[in-house]
């Protein structure tokens, strides 16, 4: 009785324009949270500046795509996003990249953990040499301790997930590498989904992918934005603008433009991005 | 029209002459080394064939000048020192190639050790065996079984590292970035996914080693030497083939030259059976 | 379009939309002349050349379309590309109901020479208004051209007069008929020639908003006028 009156009393809410509005709207675009805030990022190969002073949001929830042309420094930024770069000695980055808070370019983190909360999928499918099953409860047995029948629940979860069950639950004992190449793709997503990231980076996963498996990919990653936060690398723009939520256009190591990924490819602001999208290179 | 017609033809006539030489050239290599591979088998096949019998197994090295006797005590003999040296070897070489290919990529320690590998590759056994007989037989003034075994280990721990380093640098990037994208510490990335994934090809290395070894004489004789009688004691010196053979086949007793045959036989089909194996293993992985 | 694509047929695709577009804009305004010199001239031939010609009109209007939906299908225009797309299949339309204007003007006035009083309402206005919807017609096309904002606003702010003249003409022809019944069937005819010739002026309007839309990205219709000049002239 009393939730039902609270719940009246809030549709009765009116805004400063005599409108009524709808709580459950407001609430989200208030609370807006950004998973990751990118502040003045600067990276260097050896002496090359790769990103040029990089500021911008990666929105909770939401898909963010990367566009611009090779060497832009898109995928340049997605791997600092996981310190993928901390690999390779002479690739370091400056400034800030917030993690719910956290800035995670300061030294001293403990990068494993962190590469475990924002997962990577790679543009080569890259199963590991086990099975199926194995692959995908590797990484989960680096931070939990499940039980057999907790693994194969997470198993069967994180492939239904990856929309790879159906085809998979009768060979789950096989080697990855028995699969095609685009199921090969949809159990590295099973396998980055199955450890339970709070942000999925996707590095161009449907280049190396026919049509199909493409549409199969993009209808997945509709469907997980519910619940991550996505940011995705693709040199296909039609891809960008259509899983995208947010669209951000680079060119050689700068952030040219970003936002609304319907705005981007309507009416984006800048002639730069503008000749990019609508194919007037030159 | 036709001036370019037959000026292609001509070019094609040439073209057709100069794969036929080539390719007769090509074969007729082929066909003299397989000329010799077969020579060689079927003189081994004629000359030790009568030897193989079940003495040869069940019987030890006679005494000069005694009748029968068989090789039990050389094949005993060999198979402990080859499989010692195998339990040494393969932790010690997969161990140093994969600090090689995964830890060490551009450290000092690893440039030097790539080095010396490559001049133990190519040493010769003998010098090896002088060493191992300078520091351990002559230290314990008797010769032994486990001299022979660290001998043999030398040679087989070179090629086990090099074959396991290029092998686990065959591991394409991806696979590894891969599982550090998941969180995987370096360790467990080195040897649950890189070692993993390329351990048909160390096994191969180390089945190739294994063949290598199985052969060498030279390194034998300084440390292990030979026993005439059946033992299985490490400390003494150990019966093995390739010395039986070095040691019967320049002999003038008919029935130490006959086994020293069959010995030779034994030897070519265990090598030549080990790197089919190697072989074996090696496609089924790549197919899988 | 001031920059070239990447590939060269995608140019001459989107400039074969907008040539196209002034084609059909350049007959449907013939068509429009020849009906007001028709009515001025009451010359029953010219109404018949109109009459017929208004199918020329509606095939452009079906090719141009089909050439927009391949132009999408082909190339998935973005940003100033597929809103040049969208304003080309709406301003069409506009120009096809122009072309029907224009014929009606034609069928009337034939009805007006059939019936035979047509030489007793001042028609002044409509001739005025009629060369004015001509006027605007032209500039309209000819700012979507150059893609002109300027000029377009200048063609919405306009087209009041026209609706002006065609109040005036109406209060004119109540008071004629009312005045004599007998009238009011010629009234009527006259009455249908003006609110076409009306309406002729609000698809100028109209393709004159496209305008708008494609360079400067703002959908200006249904907003008050000061609304439009500011995003006319915003960079």
């Amino acid at each position: 009785m009393m939730s039902n009156m609270k719940s009246m009393f809030d549709l009765n809410k009116i805004d400063s324009q005599g409108g009524k509005v709808e709580t459950t709207n407001q609430h989200s675009e208030q609370a807006a949270v950004n998973a990751l805030e990118v502040r003045n990022l600067n990276f260097y190969y050896g002496s090359f500046q790769g990103l040029k002073d990089i500021n911008l949001d990666i929105e909770q929830g939401k898909v963010t795509a990367f566009i611009g042309p090779s060497g832009c420094g898109k995928s340049t930024l997605l791997r600092t996003l996981n310190r993928m770069y901390d690999l390779y000695p002479g690739q370091r980055a400056e400034g800030e990249i917030n993690f719910y808070g956290q800035n995670i370019l300061e030294p001293g983190q403990d990068l494993n953990l962190l590469r475990s909360r924002i997962g990577m999928v790679f543009q080569k499918p890259t199963p590991f040499p086990m099975s199926i099953y194995e692959n995908i409860a590797f990484g989960v047995r680096l931070y939990e301790k499940l039980s057999r029948s907790e693994m194969d629940e997470r198993v069967e979860w994180a492939l239904n997930k990856a929309a790879l069950w159906t085809e998979a639950k009768d060979k789950l004992n096989q080697s990855g590498l028995s699969l095609s190449g685009g199921q090969q793709q949809r159990l590295c997503i099973a396998r980055g989904v199955a450890v339970k990231p709070s942000v999925i980076l996707l590095d161009e996963p449907t280049s190396a992918l026919d049509p199909i498996s493409t549409g199969k990919i993009e209808e997945l990653i509709n469907e997980l934005k519910h619940e991550y936060t996505i940011a995705i690398v693709t040199h296909n723009m039609q891809q960008a603008a259509r899983v995208s939520d947010y669209t951000a256009y680079m060119y050689l190591g700068s952030l040219v433009e970003y936002g609304k990924t319907d705005e981007i490819f309507i009416k984006p602001k800048r002639k730069e991005t503008e000749d990019y999208i609508t194919g007037r290179f030159g | 029209m036709n001036n370019t017609s037959n000026i292609d033809k001509n070019i094609f006539a040439k073209r057709k002459r100069a794969n036929k030489i080539g390719l007769s050239l090509s074969m007729g290599a082929m066909l003299l080394g397989m000329i010799f591979l077969f020579w060689i088998l079927s003189v081994l096949m004629f000359k030790g064939f009568s030897a193989i019998s079940l003495d040869l197994f069940t019987h030890s090295t006679p005494a000069p000048g005694s009748d029968g006797g068989g090789l039990a005590n050389a094949i005993v003999g060999s198979l402990l020192l080859v499989g010692t040296c195998t339990f040494i070897s393969t932790p010690i070489g997969v161990l140093a190639g994969l600090y090689l290919s995964e830890y060490g990529d551009r450290s000092r320690v690893a440039a030097i050790t790539r080095f010396v590998t490559d001049i133990m590759l190519s040493a010769p056994s003998i010098v090896i065996g002088l060493f191992v007989y300078a520091f351990i037989v002559a230290q314990a003034r008797h010769f032994s079984g486990w001299a022979g075994t660290v001998a043999l280990a030398l040679i087989a721990i070179p090629v086990v590292v090099r074959t396991t380093e290029n092998m686990l640098r065959l591991v394409p990037g991806s696979l590894r970035e891969a599982a550090y994208a998941l969180g995987t510490p370096k360790w467990k990335v080195a040897f649950k996914i890189t070692l993993r994934a390329a351990q048909s090809g160390v096994m191969t290395g180390i089945l190739l080693a294994l063949a290598r070894v199985s052969g060498e004489t030279a390194p034998l004789l300084f440390t292990a030497l030979n026993n005439q009688f059946f033992s299985t004691n490490m400390n003494a010196p150990m019966a093995n083939l390739p010395v039986v053979i070095f040691q019967f086949a320049m002999s003038p007793y008919d029935n130490w030259v006959e086994l020293a045959w069959g010995g030779a036989l034994l030897i070519t089909f265990a090598v030549l059976g080990l790197n089919i194996l190697a072989r074996v293993v090696f496609r089924e992985k790549v197919q899988g | 379009m001031p920059d070239k694509h990447l590939s060269s047929q995608f140019d001459a695709d989107l400039n074969s939309l907008s040539s196209r577009l002034l084609e059909m804009g350049g007959l449907v305004e013939s068509q429009i002349s020849t009906a007001m010199r028709a009515f001025t001239q009451m010359d029953i031939d010219t109404c018949n050349v109109v009459i017929e010609n208004e199918k020329l009109v509606n095939d452009l209007e079906i090719q141009i379309d089909l050439a927009c939906t391949e132009v999408i299908a082909r190339r998935q225009p973005t940003a100033r590309d597929l809103r040049l797309v969208m304003a080309v299949s709406k301003a069409i339309t506009n120009l096809e109901r122009a072309g029907d204007e224009a014929e009606r003007v034609a069928k009337r006035t034939k009805r007006l020479i059939e019936g035979g009083a047509a030489h007793n309402i001042n028609v002044a206005e409509i001739r005025l208004s009629g060369q004015m919807a001509i006027n605007l017609l032209r500039r309209s096309l000819d700012a979507f051209a150059r893609l002109d904002t300027t000029a377009a606003a200048e063609v919405v702010a306009e087209d009041r007069q026209i609706d002006e003249e065609f109040r005036g003409f109406v209060r004119k022809l109540i008071t004629y008929m009312s005045e004599d019944p007998h009238t009011i069937s010629t009234g009527l005819d006259m009455l249908t020639i003006a609110k076409a010739i009306e309406r002729i002026g609000d698809h100028a309007k109209n393709i004159a908003e496209f305008v708008i839309y494609v360079a400067k990205g703002a959908d200006v219709r249904h907003i008050p006028h000061e609304d439009l000049v500011r995003e006319a002239n915003k960079d």
